[in-house]
């Protein structure tokens, strides 16, 4: 199964990937921003986690954008980001969100959330 | 008072300077003609009109008094408001990169000790495998954890761009203030514009905190679950 991590800090990217090689996922593709990873998604692309807060294409117009296309209609994605009030999360939702961690998570968070959208990864 | 208003009354306050500096100027261009040309007559007829023309000056520079006051009482409660929460951002800044560093360390010290248990468990003549592999795992464990802490960075980051907004907003603000003293400005016209260097605003969220990340993630999982119940 592939992912696709989006985040313009280094860090946080290195963070989710290593998290997840840890869980078993080795398959990991990276993007700094929205417009990248809208260039990066293709089929065989599986799940996507994503930040909000990035340069050039945000995370909720990113996953706007990727629902629009047929082949990113149905794609798990897994917000990751710092914000967390009510409005946001709602329009996070709205978006076409399937998920939401707020930063900083830990490693037992992201692994549940995972967990809970791999069937819809795998259909 | 918001910074639109502050805004506004800055307006103000200039529109009310130069109506005085008008005002003035008019003041001295009828005296210098009365002095250069005008015969006596006429030139008592302009000072009669002097009183009523300091006057209206008085009333114009009343007016700027009040509006530079209302300037003041603007400016100070909004830059006070802002650089107070700007001052918490930075001290939560200090406070994360602590508790960080603490976390890290702590976790070092663990897996030194770990690694001194696996030197013991192979110094013996019968090395206990099984442990060895559970101190392994731990460790493993704890180097993932001390990866963990480095969420912090992203966070802070964060914290610094929206505080170096605030301090960008603030300078423009004073740009804007010293302009109004200084109607040529020719030396704040030479300096590089504040909003230049201002971070992206797209890429931070003002609110980004390491605190209370349990009770907020536990907020999003009640929004996310009581809406897809709702749904169904």
């Amino acid at each position: 199964m592939k992912f696709l991590v989006v985040d313009d800090s280094a860090t946080m990217r290195r963070i989710v990937v290593n998290s997840l090689q840890r869980i078993g996922f080795t398959d990991t593709v990276e993007a700094g921003d929205g417009q990248e990873a809208l260039a990066r998604f293709d089929a065989s692309i599986s799940f996507v986690i994503t930040d909000w807060n990035m340069p050039n294409m945000s995370g909720t117009d990113f996953t706007r954008a990727l629902r629009a296309r047929p082949d990113g209609a149905n794609v798990p994605v897994l917000m990751v980001t710092a914000r967390s009030v009510k409005e946001d999360i709602l329009t996070a939702m709205e978006a076409g969100v399937n998920n939401y961690i707020v930063k900083p998570f830990t490693p037992q968070v992201l692994k549940e959330k995972i967990d809970a959208l791999l069937p819809a990864a795998a259909a | 008072m918001s910074s639109h208003r502050t805004q506004e009354v800055l307006y103000e306050t200039e529109a009310a300077l130069r109506l005085v500096d008008h005002g003035l100027d008019g003041l001295r261009d009828d005296t210098a003609e009365s002095d250069a040309v005008a015969p006596l007559s006429v030139m008592s007829g302009g000072l009669s009109e002097l009183p009523a023309i300091l006057e209206r000056a008085n009333a114009q520079i009343l007016s700027v008094l009040t509006r530079l006051r209302e300037s003041r009482a603007a400016i100070e409660s909004t830059a006070l408001e802002k650089l107070a929460s700007t001052h918490e951002k930075i001290r939560e800044v200090s406070s994360a990169t602590e508790d960080a560093a603490i976390n890290i360390m702590d976790a070092c010290d663990r897996a030194t000790q770990m690694v001194d248990e696996l030197d013991t468990i192979d110094a013996t003549p019968e090395p206990d495998r099984a442990r060895a592999g559970e101190v392994r795992s731990t460790l493993r464990d704890e180097l993932f954890l001390m990866m963990g802490a480095l969420q912090f960075q992203d966070i802070t980051s964060q914290q610094l761009a929206h505080a170096s907004a605030v301090l960008i907003e603030m300078e423009t603000r004073l740009i804007d203030i010293a302009k109004l003293f200084d109607g040529k400005g020719d030396f704040l016209e030479q300096l590089p514009k504040p909003e230049d260097s201002a971070p992206d605003s797209k890429t931070y969220d003002p609110n980004a905190t390491v605190r209370d990340s349990e009770s907020r993630q536990a907020l999003a999982d009640e929004i996310f679950t009581s809406i897809r119940v709702s749904a169904a």
